[in-house]
C-alpha cells in the first residue's frame, strides 16, 4: 500500500468506524444465525448438528409459526394502509393554514415517539373489561357494543393490536406527507387552480402522482416496521391469547430465552430475515422506493 | 366564502380527532396523579377523585426509579454521540471522497436498514456474552450505534451532497484538509440534518426494549424501558405508581422531541431540494 494509494482513499479512514461496527453486529451476526439455524442447541449444552431439521418442522408442524405468518400479513395491510390513508388527510389539512397547525402536527405525532412499552400497559387499561375506559364508557352511555373482550377473544385480540400500532404510527405519515407536500411545485399547483381544477382532482390528479416516492417510502418503512413489531405486542398481549397475536420476533425471544432453543429460533431469525431482505430490495429495486423522502 | 367554511369543518374535524388522539397520553396522566385511597379508576382512570403527588413520592421512595434513569441515560447519550460522529464521518466521505468500493459499501450500510432487529437478537446476545459485555452499558451502546448509524448516514449523506462544490474547492486551494471541510465547514453548516438525527437516535435507543431486555439481566443496570416488567408485580393492584412510572419515562423523549421539532420537517425535506 502506497503512500499515494492511501491518500487517494483516505475516504476508508473516515468510514473505518462504521464499517467495523457493521462487520461486527451486523454482518457477523447474519452469518451466525444461518449457521445456528442448522443445530438443536439450548444455548448452554454442545449443539447437536440436525441439518434442515429446523426448517421442516417450522414449515409442517408448526401452528405458532403460521399464525404468526398470518398476523405478519393482517399487520401489513391493516396498519400500511388505514395510516397512509388518515396521514394524507391530516397533512393536506394541517399544510393549508388552519388556525394551530403545528400544534396539531405535534399533538398526532407524539405517539410516535413514547415507548410502546408505556402504550402496551395503556392501552391494556383502555381494553380492560372492568374498570375500562371502553367498557365503562360503553356501560354510561348504553354502548355495549364498547364492551368487548378486545384482549382477551384470541379471534379479535390480533386486530385490538393493531389498531393501537395504527394510532401510534399514522403521525408519522403525517409528518413524512408533510413534508413531502411543502416540497411540491406551487406553481403547479396555482397552475391547476387557474385551469379551474376543484380541490378533489387536484388532490387526485395532480398532488397524489406527486407524492409517490412518499407512499413508496411510507410502504417500505412499513413493511420493515411490522416485522420487527415486538415490545407493543410483548407488553400488551405477550403474544396471547393461546399465541392468537405471536409476531415473528415474539416468537423468536420466546423461543429462544424462554424456551432455550437457539437453533429453532435462529431458524426463524433466518425465515424473518429473508422475508424481509426480499420484500425490502424488491420495493427499492423495483419499485424505486428509498427511506427518506429526500435523499 | 366556500373555502373559509371548508377551512372551519377541516378545523373542527382536526380538533376533535386530536382530542381523541391525546386520550391515550392524558389517561397515562392522570393516572399517575391519582389519589392512593381511590381504588379501582373509572373510565380507565380518566376520572380520579382529586391530584396527589403521592404516587410519585411512592416511586422514588419504593422503588430504584432514578438508578434506572441514569441507566438509560447513560446508554443513550453515549450511543446518540458515537452515532452523530461516525455517521457523520461516514456520510461525509459516501459524499464528497472517492475510494475503494464505496457504492458496496454504502448499499451494504442500507442493507441494515432493511433488517429486523429482532434476527439479531440471539447472535448480539452470544457476542455481548463472548465480550463479557451482558449486564454492561457498552453491551447495549455499541449495538445501538451499529444499528442506528446507517439511518443517519442516508439522512446526513444527502445534506453533505447538497453542499456547494465551489466552497469546498476554495477551501481546499486555501490548504484545507479534508478532514476540515468535514469538521469546520461541513458540521457546522448541518444542524438540521444532525438534528434530525440526534431526536432520532435518542428515541430510538431510550425506547429500545429486545435487545435491553436479553442484555440486562441484573436489576441494578436495567434501563427504564425495562422497569414496568420488574415492578409490575409489585404494583399490579396499583395502577397509580406504575403509571407514574410510565410518565418518567415518557417526560424526556417527549421534552427532546419539542425541542428539536421545528428541525424534524426541514431535516426530513432537506435531500428533496436536490431531487
Amino acid at each position: 500500500m502506497s503512500r499515494r494509494w492511501l491518500i487517494d482513499n483516505q475516504g476508508l479512514f473516515f468510514m473505518a468506524p462504521a464499517m467495523i461496527l457493521f462487520v461486527v453486529f451486523v454482518l457477523y451476526p447474519i452469518f451466525y444465525i444461518f449457521n445456528a439455524s442448522m443445530y438443536d442447541w439450548d444455548g448452554i449444552n454442545e449443539a447437536v448438528y440436525v441439518g434442515v431439521q429446523n426448517y421442516i418442522e417450522m414449515f409442517t408442524d408448526d401452528r405458532v409459526f403460521a399464525v404468526s405468518i398470518r398476523n405478519s400479513v393482517y399487520w401489513t395491510f391493516l396498519t400500511i394502509f388505514p395510516q397512509m390513508f388518515l396521514g394524507f388527510i391530516l397533512a393536506y389539512i394541517l399544510t393549508s393554514g388552519v388556525p394551530l397547525q403545528n400544534v396539531f402536527r405535534i399533538i398526532f405525532f407524539m405517539p410516535a415517539i413514547v415507548s410502546p412499552v408505556v402504550l402496551g400497559i395503556v392501552w391494556q387499561r383502555i381494553y380492560a373489561p372492568f374498570g375500562g375506559l371502553l367498557a365503562d364508557l360503553g356501560r354510561e352511555i348504553g354502548a355495549m357494543f364498547l364492551i368487548q373482550p378486545y384482549i382477551a377473544d384470541p379471534k379479535i385480540a390480533i386486530f385490538s393490536t393493531i389498531f393501537v400500532n395504527v394510532w401510534q404510527w399514522t403521525g408519522f405519515s403525517m409528518l413524512m406527507y408533510v413534508a413531502g407536500l411543502q416540497g411540491l411545485s406551487q406553481e403547479v399547483l396555482s397552475a391547476a387552480e387557474v385551469d379551474g381544477a376543484g380541490a378533489r382532482q387536484r388532490i387526485q390528479h395532480i398532488i397524489l402522482p406527486m407524492l409517490r416516492h412518499v407512499h413508496l417510502t411510507l410502504v417500505l418503512l412499513g413493511v420493515i416496521g411490522t416485522l420487527q413489531t415486538f415490545a407493543l405486542v410483548f407488553m400488551l398481549t405477550k403474544g396471547g391469547p393461546n399465541h392468537a397475536t405471536e409476531m415473528l420476533p415474539t416468537y423468536i425471544f420466546q423461543k429462544a430465552f424462554t424456551l432455550q432453543s437457539m437453533g429453532y429460533a435462529s431458524a426463524v431469525a433466518v425465515v424473518l430475515l429473508v422475508i424481509a431482505l426480499s420484500a425490502s430490495i424488491f420495493q427499492v429495486r423495483f419499485l424505486g422506493a428509498r427511506f427518506t423522502i429526500g435523499g | 366564502m366556500r373555502r373559509r367554511a371548508a377551512k372551519t369543518v377541516a378545523f373542527i374535524f382536526v380538533s376533535i380527532l386530536a382530542l381523541i388522539w391525546l386520550v391515550p397520553i392524558i389517561m397515562m396522566l392522570v393516572v399517575s396523579f391519582m389519589p392512593p385511597d381511590q381504588r379501582a379508576p373509572r373510565f380507565g382512570g380518566l376520572l380520579i377523585s382529586g391530584v396527589s403527588l403521592r404516587n410519585y413520592e411512592t416511586i422514588f421512595a419504593d422503588t430504584e426509579v432514578i438508578r434506572h434513569f441514569i441507566n438509560s441515560a447513560a446508554v443513550t447519550i453515549p450511543s446518540v454521540a458515537l452515532v452523530v460522529l461516525i455517521s457523520s464521518l461516514a456520510a461525509f466521505a459516501l459524499a464528497r471522497l472517492k475510494f475503494l468500493a464505496r457504492d458496496i459499501w454504502f448499499y451494504l450500510l442500507i442493507m441494515t436498514l432493511m433488517l429486523p432487529i429482532p434476527t439479531l437478537v440471539v447472535p448480539i446476545f452470544q457476542i455481548n456474552k463472548a465480550l463479557g459485555l451482558n449486564d454492561n452499558y457498552l453491551g447495549l451502546i455499541l449495538p445501538y450505534t451499529a444499528l442506528g448509524v446507517p439511518f443517519a448516514i442516508v439522512i446526513l449523506r444527502s445534506f453533505f451532497a447538497g453542499f456547494p462544490i465551489e466552497i469546498e474547492e476554495a477551501a481546499r486551494l486555501d490548504g484545507c484538509t479534508r478532514f476540515g471541510i468535514y469538521w469546520r465547514i461541513m458540521m457546522p453548516v448541518s444542524w438540521p440534518a444532525v438534528a434530525v438525527v440526534i431526536i432520532w437516535q435518542f428515541m430510538t435507543s431510550w425506547n429500545e426494549f429486545i435487545l435491553a431486555l436479553v442484555t440486562m439481566n441484573s436489576v441494578d443496570v436495567k434501563p427504564l424501558t425495562l422497569v414496568p416488567l420488574v415492578y409490575s408485580g409489585q404494583f399490579m393492584m396499583r395502577p397509580g405508581p406504575m403509571f407514574a412510572i410510565l410518565t418518567l419515562i415518557t417526560l424526556p423523549v417527549i421534552l427532546v422531541y419539542y425541542l428539536m421539532q421545528r428541525f424534524m420537517v426541514s431535516g426530513l425535506t432537506a435531500g428533496a431540494v436536490r431531487g
